[in-house]
């Protein structure tokens, strides 16, 4: 015990001193992770509390739902740069519809996912079909999304909604808001259907090789499509869902949104060029950025600062995933 | 909220929208011989002849389209003809627009600027052309300005925090919600409320932090803030009513009731003084401030004698003179637009540009 600073002999290959550097360098984002937790819960004490793990997660959820789809998206090599503005029309779409037709709850989520999969399916007949770049197609519905945020609005955010609007947000099932819940059962289902079924295959195969994908009988035309109309789904959900839980339908909702999902992506290890990232990755990635949120607020660091640590870590979590990745091969 | 927000989104939708309009400005100079030339501009100012004033505003914000709706009832009552635009919070395309007014020989120009420290070479231009050029609502650094007409934030500021104190009883720990740093209302917002902390010393504030006007960024951070101070936390200083709101959500599901006061005197905001949820707003009407911009523009633009920089004084709602306001702002629109005009006027005459026969607001 005491002092010995040697090492315990090696009985098994597994735990030689390069595995675990190994093992270190292959979860390092899980190891920042951690280390973020046992920061703020050392400084602290209410940060660990279970009310507040729930403000993690309901500030995560509407992330979440656009990170997922945007990983589909940047599986296959593509980007959705449209999500903040797909937000923006949802949301004011369910809080027109909710205007228009008080108590009728599910109508106005119906109608906010419906407008979502429009847009998607038309970032995705543009990509798939009219091979416009992902870039372009999407940064055009982000223009045009904005702009018809507004207009149906009249141009002013939409005021004096019903107070059942609130109740798609602000409801709790098993003690969890129901976007959380929402948020959890979507990162289980797309994490399953990208590691277990052939979809998800047919996703990461576009994404890794294209060509080589179409050649082994992929209808990559029809996995492209699909991402796209997923992304925007999901935005639509998030949409209403933001525009519930504040009882409010602002034409400004989601701006810049789509660089946080995007960012969480990229730090759950996925790489831009396709082919390679997990569900669990971004999950990971996204609760990263919403704990260090939460637990910069608790601290009372200000906004300005906060902005320069997250954009700080999200260079520092792909340098390292790179290095790694090179070290391994 | 009154004040531009940017963002990436906008950099792009500006540097698009500056596109088309010079597109759109170059087909008008080459297919439209326009009848209005510059030359009769002077001339025809104190004539009996409809005055033609350029309007020119950062964005078509809730604020602004409730504003429009008040110039048109006082453009349509004096027989003015209004030309309006929006920038889309781009100073480029609000420079390029005030260009064209001047062009185009307006008697006067109003703006709305997107930024403070812009628009200077048309500033200049508009006034070796002699037309008179008047910021409204959101300040415009500039010596060669015709007139100002602008909101006392800084009064704003200490009201609301005047009325937290009085529900406090002087003392407790408060949250304050500000919008996006270094913007003039947030700037001059916080100023005021700091003035009458000065006055109570037993008042801490355990935290600020922007929120940048908005309701979905303020229920996170006010959740976050709960989660920090719990039962300590006393109440919530909102810089507009919409973080206010957000902040109520987040109290909402925190099962807290605490007071909240914001600013601005939005529909919900309103309704949540009427519902007891807000101790108070600050009505900021757009309709009868731009209004009285319009009428400030038109008199300097007749050579009329006015106070070319009268200052709106936000009224103050509580329970009590709340149900007037949402009449004004929300149920019975038309029948104060159709009497807004005489009002201007009455009120240019008596320097009180806020007044809209709120009860208390007997203050000229």
């Amino acid at each position: 015990m005491s002092s010995t600073a040697t090492p315990a002999p090696v009985q098994r290959r597994r735990l030689s001193r390069e595995w675990i550097v190994a093992q270190l360098i292959r979860r390092a984002m899980l190891i920042v992770m951690l280390l973020v937790i046992a920061f703020f819960s050392y400084r602290s004490l209410r940060f660990s509390s279970p009310e507040n793990l729930q403000n993690i997660l309901i500030a995560a959820a509407p992330f979440a739902l656009i990170a997922l789809g945007q990983t589909l998206v940047i599986l296959t090599g593509g980007i959705d740069l449209s999500v903040g503005s797909v937000i923006a029309v949802a949301a004011m779409t369910s809080a027109a519809v909710a205007k228009a037709n008080p108590g009728q709850v599910w109508l106005t989520v119906a109608s906010a996912m419906a407008v979502g999969l429009l847009a998607g399916t038309v970032n995705g007949i543009l990509v798939s079909r009219v091979d416009v770049p992902p870039f372009i197609a999407t940064l055009g519905m982000l223009t045009a999304g904005s702009g018809i945020a507004y207009v149906i609005g009249g141009g002013a955010p939409i005021n004096g909604l019903p107070a059942e609007f609130g109740t798609i947000a602000n409801t709790k099932v098993l003690g969890l808001q129901i976007p959380v819940i929402v948020m959890i059962v979507g990162i289980v289902v797309l994490g399953v259907v990208m590691r277990r079924t052939s979809y998800g295959m047919r996703v990461y195969a576009v994404g890794g090789n294209r060509v080589a994908a179409e050649i082994a009988g992929v209808n990559a035309r029809r996995t492209l499509f699909s991402v796209y109309a997923i992304s925007g789904l999901l935005a639509g959900l998030s949409g209403v869902m933001l525009a519930s839980r504040v009882i409010s339908g602002p034409p400004n909702l989601g701006q810049g949104y789509e660089l946080d999902a995007i960012a969480a992506v990229v730090i759950g290890g996925a790489s831009l060029m396709g082919g390679r990232g997990t569900v669990w990755g971004t999950a990971l990635g996204l609760l990263l950025i919403q704990t260090l949120n939460n637990g910069l607020d608790l601290l009372l660091v200000p906004a300005y600062w906060q902005d320069v640590i997250k954009g700080v870590l999200i260079v520092a979590a792909v340098a390292v995933d790179v290095w790694s990745t090179k070290r391994r091969a | 909220m009154n004040d531009p927000a940017f963002s990436r989104r906008h950099l792009f939708a500006g540097s698009f929208g500056v596109g088309a309009l010079a597109l759109a400005l170059s087909a008008c100079g080459a297919g439209d011989p326009t009848a209005n030339q510059g030359g009769d501009a002077e001339g025809d100012g104190d004539g009996g002849g409809s005055l033609r004033i350029g309007v020119s505003v950062y964005d078509m914000s809730s604020f602004i389209t409730a504003g429009k709706e008040g110039m048109d009832a006082y453009a349509d009552a004096e027989g003015i003809e209004l030309l309006w635009n929006s920038a889309s919070l781009d100073v480029n395309t609000q420079a390029s627009q005030v260009d064209q007014y001047i062009n185009a020989g307006v008697d006067a120009i109003i703006v709305v600027p997107v930024q403070a420290d812009s628009l200077q070479p048309q500033v200049a231009a508009a006034k070796a052309a002699g037309i008179p050029i008047i910021p409204v609502n959101a300040e415009l650094n500039s010596p060669d300005i015709s007139g100002n007409v602008q909101p006392d934030d800084v009064a704003a500021g200490e009201a609301e925090m005047q009325m937290m104190a009085d529900a406090l009883g002087g003392k407790g720990n408060i949250v304050i919600l500000q919008g996006p740093l270094g913007q003039s209302g947030e700037l001059y917002r916080t100023e005021g409320i700091e003035n009458v902390l000065k006055n109570y010393p037993d008042i801490t504030v355990l935290a600020k932090d922007t929120a940048n006007w908005k309701r979905d960024e303020a229920v996170n951070k006010v959740k976050n803030w709960i989660s920090a101070f719990g039962s300590d936390l006393n109440g919530v200083v909102s810089e507009n009513d919409d973080m206010g709101l957000g902040a109520l959500a987040a109290l909402k599901e925190a099962g807290i009731t605490i007071p909240i006061v914001g600013i601005d005197g939005i529909e919900d905001g309103l309704n949540a003084v009427k519902n007891g949820e807000f101790i108070g707003t600050m009505l900021q009407n757009g309709t009868v401030e731009l209004s009285a911009g319009l009428a400030v523009a038109a008199a300097i633009a007749k050579g009329e004698s006015v106070n070319t920089e009268p200052v709106y004084n936000m009224p103050k709602i509580t329970q009590e003179n709340v149900d007037v306001a949402i009449q004004h702002v929300v149920t019975d629109r038309a029948a104060f637009l159709e009497q807004l005009p005489e009002m201007t006027k009455e009120n240019l005459s008596t320097g009180d540009i806020a007044f809209e026969g709120i009860p208390g607001q007997e203050g000229s």
